[in-house]
């Protein structure tokens, strides 16, 4: 690995309280260039949200080992996701999840030429330190995993790896945005291979920002309050129409038609967890989502590449006793 | 259908951007507020049929090794290889390694490409994304070349050689790094050495190992439409 940059701040800093030692940016807007000093500047806004960008109409893929990382990239994720247990073994097996071991992600990162993502509990800022000393391309700031803090989220704009985070609706996107993620998902309902929950929090988004594209300044101040979000932020989703950053889905994408159902909702692009190596043939339902989001809008190829997949994973209906509870409802 | 009888000046220019997968809709929008002389309109191109329609296209940033699987699936390999045997090409970063002849660092078992420039690229060549940054680059031929461009290199491939055969087009460099903006991880390279270069042409091609797309700056598209695609068609 190379050496740290001279004008970038890093971890090595011995009182730097959160990440990577911008400690005084009290900015809530991201801001490209952020970090520059002189010529060359690392950890930018614009290159955090810049390789969202560039995972846009692709799939990310869970995955616990490196074997599986290596048919995740030959099936064209354009990412993946390197943790212990999928959401499905989390809920079965209970317990307290964390953050994974560094060297099985380290191995991962070893074993594909794609970038590789991984988990930090909410709000565990110090797994997320070692996350990005260990070189991971993206943390997932993740309610699939148990909260160390039941408050705060991390404060994501110290770190020079970008962060992705769950969001249930606008508000919550806009104040994670505002904490420094550079890309948001829906966190839907992880583990459950049952899409209903991304699908509700996709179209809470979207119907949010066609509210907010329509009101006046005196009304998006009144919106902004309502929905807890950064006004700078909710005026300038308004004004783009969009998120400011690539908005995935997320949480029980199970199926090609899933994948497709969710771009169509108007989604940049799906992660899939449980879904590929919970399934009777991996590989070829990897590939088969792959081709889905893609050609999310042309049903004559999804017809195509949804025939014979072997059996999907096992789905859950997602009620009161679910077991290993709701775990869209971490974090606020 | 009377094309034949038009003015030529008149008929509509078709730039094709490869939208697979990666930062497609970011080139189409900037393609679509250019200001130029001929009427252009921008395609999205997700089959062979779309494909046949364009006179030029864009490869954007993504991830290669997807671009080419979905490339391969779609029937649009071959297609796309005899593509870039006549026609303006431009390749972003992803888009780049897919245009050079030879890459190095890829995934287990290799990468398809489709060839049209004789370099060596490596991918990601500066190292992860904590090591992806933003550098001023000075380019000539651009409009306004006094003001620097800002390049956005993520997990940026680099130049390793330059391989021009006697037959090929020469290759002409368009922008390199100043050598006090070189990431730490390579803290000297020769002023001519390939690594610093960013930005190049050979013939109807052209690639960028950075994003011009994530900026607000249409130079270097108006660059590629003015050189590439424009003046080939006069």
């Amino acid at each position: 690995m190379s050496t740290p940059a001279p004008t970038t701040p890093t971890i090595q800093a011995t009182s730097a309280p959160q990440g990577a030692g911008t400690s005084s940016t009290p900015t809530t807007a991201p801001a490209r260039s952020s970090q520059r000093e002189g010529g060359n500047s690392l950890g930018t806004f614009g290159v955090k949200s810049g390789l969202a960008q560039m995972l846009k109409g692709g799939v990310i893929m869970d995955v616990i080992n490196a074997e599986q990382a290596r048919i995740a990239e030959e099936a064209g994720a354009c990412a993946v996701m390197a943790l212990e247990r999928v959401p499905a073994d989390i809920r079965a097996e209970g317990g307290v999840a964390r953050m994974s071991d560094p060297q099985m992600i380290k191995e991962i990162v070893d074993a594909v030429t794609i970038p590789v993502m991984a988990k930090v509990r909410i709000g565990h800022f110090v797994e997320a330190q070692i996350l990005q000393a260990i070189g991971v391309d993206y943390i997932d700031e993740s309610e699939v995993l148990t909260p160390a803090d039941d408050e705060h989220h991390i404060n994501k704009h110290g770190f020079k790896v970008p962060f992705v985070c769950g969001a249930r609706d606008l508000g919550e996107a806009l104040r994670r945005i505002s904490e420094g993620a550079a890309f948001i998902r829906t966190k839907g309902e992880a583990g459950t291979g049952n899409v209903v929950e991304a699908v509700r929090h996709s179209r809470a988004v979207f119907s949010q920002i066609r509210r907010a594209s329509v009101m006046n300044e005196e009304e998006l101040y009144l919106f902004a309050k309502e929905i807890q979000a950064p006004f700078h932020l909710l005026k300038e989703t308004a004004r783009l129409k969009r998120l400011p950053v690539v908005n995935f889905a997320a949480g029980g994408i199970a199926t090609p038609a899933d994948a497709a159902l969710m771009m169509q909702l108007g989604c940049d692009g799906v992660f899939v967890g449980s879904g590929i190596f919970h399934s009777g043939d991996p590989a070829k339902r990897a590939r088969a989502i792959v081709q889905a989001v893609t050609h999310h809008n042309n049903p004559k190829i999804l017809s195509e590449v949804s025939e014979d997949l072997g059996a999907a994973m096992v789905g859950l209906t997602i009620d009161g006793n679910l077991k290993g509870g709701l775990m869209a409802k971490r974090g606020h | 259908m009377g094309l034949t009888y038009q003015h030529f000046e008149n008929t509509e220019v078709v730039i094709g951007i490869l939208a697979l997968q990666g930062a497609f809709v970011e080139h189409q929008a900037t393609i679509q507020n250019l200001s130029v002389k001929r009427k252009i309109s921008v395609s999205l191109v997700r089959t062979v049929e779309d494909l046949e329609l364009c006179d030029a296209l864009i490869i954007p940033g993504g991830e290669s090794t997807t671009i080419a699987l979905l490339a391969r699936l779609a029937g649009l390999l071959e297609p796309l290889r005899a593509f870039v045997k006549t026609k303006p090409v431009w390749g972003t970063c992803a888009g780049a390694i897919l245009l050079s002849q030879v890459v190095e660092g890829t995934k287990k078992g290799g990468q398809e490409v489709l060839g049209g420039i004789s370099i060596t690229i490596a991918r990601n060549g500066w190292g992860s994304q904590v090591e992806s940054f933003e550098a001023d680059l000075e380019v000539e031929g651009l409009r306004d070349s006094q003001t620097p461009f800002t390049g956005i290199f993520i997990r940026a491939p680099v130049v390793l050689t330059l391989t021009p055969s006697p037959a090929d087009p020469p290759i002409q460099v368009i922008a390199r790094l100043a050598p006090n903006l070189l990431p730490p991880s390579l803290p000297s390279l020769e002023d001519d050495d390939p690594k610093t270069i960013v930005a190049l042409r050979q013939g109807l091609h052209f690639l960028t190992t950075f994003h011009p797309e994530l900026t607000h700056d249409d130079r270097f598209h108006e660059y590629f439409v003015r050189e590439c695609v424009l003046a080939r068609a006069e």
